[in-house]
């Protein structure tokens, strides 16, 4: 980690106002919790199987399937991909520090910024629509989304290195590799960030596997996931040691 | 290691560089220490190609690009060594210009990186304006920040691609004497620049490069008058083109005459002298001049005929 990089990128990501849209998607999600526990009555089992359902409904659905991959991909492209797009990347490249501390560095301040803006919203909206922790299923949803995000931020950050299109690639895996093809073909859901989400989430709550419907088992989800995660950063790493800057101005 | 044993400060050797089929960098080979040396070339001819490989941000095709006997590609040491200031208009906006020298005084890892600093402020003369964000600086502004970013750690190599860009002209003379300064004392700056002026009152030596190839090096005065030297081709219309060609025709410094539909058109060996006694010739010959052009005087034609040479 260097400090100057990580401040500097910190300034950065905070200075963009698509932060502030990140904040509002997250809070978006709070006030539909809010808007679930207002227009509930009554108590006992049933009312707590049914809020646990819809809690679980609104994490995979909006926490993990919209909210958690729409942050990291501006956080993971933003972070190294905004810099090379505006050719203040240069600044920092010539200076002694190595590419791998600066890859480094901006993927943990990109999974901390990530991390902040879904895991904290899914943990408000979750205490709030389940009415409590429901079984750990609520921290174990935040948990997962640590984890998520972090992959998710490995592979965007890469992204950007690898093409000058990321934020486009990204949509896409989103969009078409997980929502839509995850869905119809069970063999691309290895693949999947968000199904991986699912399976730490299920390992890490108590609550029936019934409630969380996850697709893969949690062996797959760490091998496949630790292997994006650590190939994405060495490739990230490698390709800034490469890195070249592009056109002839002169 | 003795003067003579030590590796050159720049030393590019049969260098070339392409991008796919296009060829940036042909073949160029060059060494450099102390002084101030031009990077001298028309728009698109391979300038910050070439400035982009001594900084390593480039990869050469062939040949290879060194700092003090180092391969500078891929190798973020060699930074220690160098200041780059680059020609893209980019900047930390939201830094005022001292957190922004600063950033790069704790990124070179210098044990006292606020007084390093302010001593590449005031080299740039940007203490009234230090503490204002780098966004609402001039264009002129914003290169001084980033020369003194680039000077911080006091290299002893300095790259710097079109530095006068956007410079207002009193702040164009204060970073030439400022160039000219560091050079004097030893340091080895390499700047690029289309401006034939701008490289005639600061460089010392002078690599003139045209499609990307070494048309010229040397030093500047020498070039200089090979620019001058060569034929100039001048249109002239007189009350009468036949007369006024018959007496140029003979003339010393007049190369060639020819009358083609209309138009006379005359080449020269002498730009100066030819255009002091073409006036009086006409006069002698009893013809009146109604109009004189030198034609094909772009600086891309000054560089084409040095490459032809």
């Amino acid at each position: 980690m260097n400090a100057v990089v990580a401040r500097l990128t910190l300034r950065q990501l905070l200075g963009r106002r698509r932060v502030l849209l990140l904040l509002l998607l997250g809070g978006l999600m709070v006030l539909v919790a809010f808007i679930y526990l207002l227009n509930t009555t009554g108590g006992g089992q049933v009312a707590d199987a049914r809020a646990r359902i819809f809690t679980s409904r609104l994490l995979q659905n909006f926490g993990l399937a919209v909210l958690m991959p729409l942050v990291a991909l501006l956080m993971g492209t933003a972070t190294l991909g905004a810099e090379i797009e505006d050719g203040t990347v240069v600044y920092l490249l010539a200076k002694p520090v190595s590419r791998r501390t600066i890859v480094l560095t901006k993927l943990a301040i990109a999974i901390v910024g990530a991390v902040l803006l879904t895991s904290v919203p899914i943990f408000l909206a979750g205490l709030i629509a389940a009415r409590g922790l429901a079984d750990g299923l609520v921290p174990a949803f935040a948990l997962a989304a640590v984890i998520g995000s972090a992959i998710y931020c490995a592979m965007f950050l890469a992204f950007s290195l690898v093409t000058s299109r990321a934020l486009i690639f990204g949509l896409l895996y989103v969009l078409v590799w997980e929502a839509l093809l995850a869905g119809l073909f069970a063999g691309t859901r290895t693949l999947s960030v968000r199904q991986q989400t699912l399976a730490f989430a299920d390992a890490l709550s108590d609550a029936p596997r019934s409630v969380l419907n996850a697709q893969l088992d949690l062996t797959t989800a760490v091998v496949v996931g630790g292997i994006l995660l650590i190939g994405a950063t060495i490739l990230a790493v490698r390709r800034l040691q490469h890195f070249e800057i592009s056109g002839e101005t002169g | 290691m003795t003067a003579e044993s030590r590796p050159a400060a720049i030393s590019v050797e049969h260098v070339a560089r392409w991008y796919g089929n296009v060829v940036a960098i042909n073949d160029v080979s060059f060494t450099l220490s102390g002084g101030v040396t031009g990077l001298l070339g028309p728009n698109g001819a391979g300038k910050s190609t070439l400035l982009h490989m001594l900084s390593g941000f480039l990869r050469p095709s062939t040949g290879s690009v060194a700092i003090e006997g180092t391969a500078t590609w891929a190798n973020p040491d060699i930074y220690r060594r160098i200041g780059l200031v680059p020609e893209r208009e980019s900047a930390y906006t939201f830094l005022s210009g001292r957190e922004f020298v600063i950033a790069s005084a704790r990124l070179q890892k210098l044990p006292e990186p606020e007084a390093a600093a302010a001593r590449a402020i005031g080299l740039v003369e940007m203490e009234s304006a230090q503490d204002r964000p780098i966004g609402t600086y001039s264009k002129g502004m914003q290169q001084r920040a980033r020369v003194a970013a680039a000077l911080v750690h006091d290299p002893p190599i300095l790259l710097l691609d079109e530095p006068f860009n956007g410079m207002d002209p009193r702040q164009r003379l204060h970073m030439m004497e400022l160039l000219r300064r560091m050079g004097s004392e030893g340091r080895t700056i390499l700047f690029s620049s289309h401006i034939l002026e701008e490289v005639g009152r600061l460089a010392e030596q002078v690599l003139v490069i045209v499609a990307g190839r070494l048309a010229a090096s040397g030093d500047f005065r020498e070039i200089r008058r090979l620019m001058t030297d060569r034929p100039h081709t001048f249109t002239v219309r007189s009350s009468n083109d036949r007369a006024l060609a018959a007496v140029l025709v003979g003339q010393p410094t007049i190369a060639g005459v020819s009358l083609d539909d209309g138009l006379l058109t005359v080449r020269s060996n002498d730009f100066g002298a030819f255009s002091r006694m073409v006036s009086g010739l006409a006069r002698l010959a009893g013809v009146s001049l109604h109009e004189l052009l030198p034609t094909d005087e772009s600086l891309e034609s000054v560089f084409s005929y040095l490459v032809r040479r």
